[in-house]
């Protein structure tokens, strides 16, 4: 049997291999070989010219960290809205928070996938600037009145500020968040506890967490508060509030040893090991907790309204940080879509940078209960104060004392540096002292590379 | 003597063709070729390329978007001198140690255990759900152990309290969080230990168990001198293949702890993956991949070194 037979002609079995091979091998070179240009793709240019054939569409890809469901309306109004151009939005997993999201768009940039507009956060603002992954809006803002218009009179001077690096606007601000105790109303009700006020301080703040905390071991307990135990931007809800910071003002030094900061640490970590009113936050499923009744305070921007708009939690609302030293401050960083160097079609790209933007995309962010909106219009709008708690108004008008969280260039360094020294204070393994000296330690030659260039 | 000289010739020209292409012709030459070729390019492309490539970056400063720079020595020096590779490779050793003892220890054992005559239901039953951790994605496995071993309102902490002691932090502390991490790895491999273990137990005849308990041989001998004998050269293809897997280790241990607290449980891989993901020092990333290659190279050799003395091949 060493024949085969395929249709009226008999083929030997060596025939039969040697195809087989051919086949293989076949396959095996075109697999291999680069992909082909997709029919009526632009050449890559990063010229800024539109290089699609007439007719064409030109495929533009934005990738934000955003759940894609918030931007489905805004893909559906592009067919309408945007006929030329074929838009994808993709989403980039942000592990570790801004730190992480940065570094997984400068790996895919660097493995040569096409991203033309990107949404990053001022954390990680600098980092894509100093790598040339982001090109300035400047000459393009210049270029259209209208857009000008809006950026100059609609956007609070603080949030374009946030967006620029060495005076060229790297971004078109699309939203921003601050951090703000939420408390559980129904728990306050229930202990006879009076709901905080706008000027409460560390001091105010423990006695109501040991008024509302019922913490024995059993199935019943209730936590008082529980805060981020890590990341740049929770820390700072609380490092502000006492006038002082991980980083020096420019960002450039270690300020880990200031004894301010120091005393915040202390003061959070007390919260834990001491008065035993807040949880570990480590493996801590802060969100369930919240929504189930075991804790009646956290600390959280308004992207957290959106859960408890999916788990229909409705029993809360709001107040500013509880402060120790100078006037309330709240720690404040905003997102933005820019433009990839490596655009293929950077016109294409502003044009979707400016839909994306724009404020049908801020209001399916805000129903989808999400950041606070950049543009002041949609914040006013009913829309705002409707998918939020009563005092969701104090989003928006922390703006004009919120101060920037502290983004350096190597945030993806720093970040995660803090963060591991961090837990080991709240889980009473070393003191915040040896913490802080430990992560000093580690902190400065990243400084001093940075300050080197 | 014509007819001499010209077999002489004839067997010196077949000596001189390699004995690999003797009797091969140019077409069957080519189909075999081609039947490799797939495999060969794509060992390659992704093996041999990347292996000289991580070489070449050892001497080199490369940050993945700007061009390669030559550094000389300077990976090397900074390796030297990395206080904190010494702490993540204590850290590997411990967990390859225990991971690896642990995996195969209970992976024979389980073995033996669904080996045993029982009821055909209940062993695939029994040998279904011992495998299924291995089947099961690790991040849907961390969550799941997240949750139980969380130290506030965890449901071990919980039970512990419940019995008068004070919740642990399993996965805060340093002091545990590794322990934590290798148990969670043992409890999600040993399964596939298990079945290799079943494999080699499976292979052994039944009549050297007949002709011994004929002998009088009882439990143990059986197990003392036919079992673990025979099972040896299984055991040796699963120390090595597992603690390769342990030195490997990344997402057990991602998911779960993220290496730490501060670096209790930070890994080789893990520190890998952040001196190139995250800093993009892409040319010292590869220098302490070379440093775990050589390392893994040396134990596998000294692995088939010792073998010769420990593993009965019938």
């Amino acid at each position: 049997m060493s024949e085969a037979t395929f249709g009226r002609q008999k083929m030997s079995r060596r025939t039969l291999l040697r195809l087989s091979a051919m086949t293989t091998l076949g396959v095996t070179v075109v697999a291999c070989a680069p992909a082909a240009a997709p029919s009526g793709a632009a050449p890559a240019s990063g010229s800024g010219e539109v290089a699609a054939p007439a007719g064409e569409k030109v495929t533009v890809i934005a990738t934000t960290q955003m759940n894609l469901e918030q931007w489905t309306p805004a893909t559906e109004r592009a067919l309408e809205q945007l006929p030329t151009i074929d838009l994808k939005i993709t989403q980039t997993a942000m592990p570790g928070g801004w730190s992480g999201y940065s570094d997984q768009i400068v790996t895919q940039i660097a493995g040569g996938e096409q991203l033309d507009v990107i949404m990053i956060a001022i954390e990680g603002l600098r980092l894509l600037t100093n790598r040339n992954i982001l090109v300035p809006l400047d000459d393009l803002i210049a270029g259209d009145p209208a857009e000008q218009e809006v950026i100059q009179n609609d956007v609070h001077q603080t949030l374009r500020e946030m967006l620029q690096v060495d005076g060229k606007q790297m971004e078109y601000p699309f939203s921003w968040n601050n951090m703000v105790m939420y408390y559980n109303t129904a728990i306050f009700a229930e202990q006879g506890v009076t709901p905080p006020s706008a000027e409460w301080t560390w001091a105010d703040f423990q006695e109501t967490c040991l008024q509302l905390a019922n913490v024995t071991g059993g199935a019943d307990d209730r936590y008082a508060y529980s805060f981020w135990g890590e990341g740049m931007f929770g820390m700072h809800a609380w490092l502000f509030n006492n006038d002082t910071s991980f980083l020096s003002a420019d960002w450039s030094e270690s300020n880990l040893l200031d004894p301010k900061v120091a005393e915040t640490l202390q003061f959070l970590a007390d919260l834990i090991l001491v008065h035993k009113v807040s949880p570990n936050p480590a493996g801590w499923d802060e969100w369930a907790q919240f929504h189930g009744g075991h804790l009646a305070m956290r600390t959280c921007g308004r992207w957290c309204i959106g859960g408890s708009l999916a788990a229909d939690f409705s029993t809360y609302d709001l107040q500013y940080q509880p402060h120790q030293v100078g006037n309330i401050k709240t720690v404040a960083g905003t997102d933005g879509w820019g433009i990839a160097s490596s655009a293929k079609d950077s016109a294409a790209a502003w044009e979707v940078t400016k839909f994306l933007s724009n404020k049908d995309a801020s209001v399916d962010m805000v129903t989808f209960g999400g950041n606070i909106p950049a543009l002041r219009s949609v914040a006013e709008m009913e829309v705002f104060a409707q998918n939020g708690p009563p005092n969701t108004g104090i989003f928006y008008e922390s703006l004009d004392f919120a101060k920037t969280v502290p983004s350096p260039t190597n945030f993806n360094i720093v970040e995660p540096i803090i963060n591991k020294h961090l837990v080991t204070i709240w889980s009473g393994e070393k003191s915040v002292e040896e913490a802080m000296n430990a992560a000093h330690e580690e902190l400065v030659p990243e400084m001093e590379k940075l300050q080197q260039g | 003597m014509q007819t001499t000289r010209r077999l002489n010739e004839t067997v010196a020209e077949t000596q001189s063709v390699p004995t690999r292409l003797r009797g091969m012709r140019l077409d069957e030459m080519i189909a075999g070729y081609s039947f490799v070729a797939p495999a060969l390019i794509s060992l390659t492309l992704f093996l041999i390329l990347p292996i000289l490539a991580s070489l070449v970056l050892v001497f080199m400063r490369y940050d993945v978007l700007t061009p390669p720079e030559w550094s000389g020595l300077d990976n090397l020096q900074q390796a030297a001198s990395d206080g904190r590779l010494g702490t993540i490779y204590w850290n590997t050793l411990r967990f390859v140690v225990f991971a690896t003892f642990f995996n195969n220890l209970l992976g024979l054992l389980l073995a033996m255990g669904v080996n045993r005559a029982m009821y055909g239901v209940v062993r695939y039953l029994l040998r279904t759900a011992l495998f299924f951790p291995v089947l099961t994605t690790t991040a849907s496995l961390a969550l799941v152990w997240n949750f139980l071993l969380a130290q506030d309102r965890g449901v071990v902490n919980f039970l512990l309290q419940q019995i008068g002691l004070e919740p642990v932090g399993w996965l805060s502390t340093s002091r545990w969080a590794l322990v934590s991490v290798i148990a969670f790895d043992v409890w999600r491999a040993c399964g596939y230990l298990m079945v290799l273990y079943l494999a080699g137990l499976q292979a052994i005849s039944e009549s050297l168990y007949e002709a011994a308990k004929i002998d009088g041989a009882g439990e143990w001998d059986l197990f003392r001198y036919i079992t673990l004998p025979l099972i040896t050269p299984t055991a040796f293809f699963a120390v090595v293949i597992s603690l390769i897997g342990a030195a490997q280790v990344f997402d057990n241990v991602w998911v779960l702890t993220e290496g730490g607290p501060a670096d209790a449980t930070r890994l080789i891989v893990l520190y890998i993956y952040e001196l190139g993901f995250r800093r993009f020092e892409m040319g010292y990333a590869a220098t302490a991949s070379l440093t775990l290659f050589l390392i893994l190279v040396t134990l596998t050799l000294i692995q088939f070194r010792l073998s010769r003395r420990w593993v009965h091949y019938e």
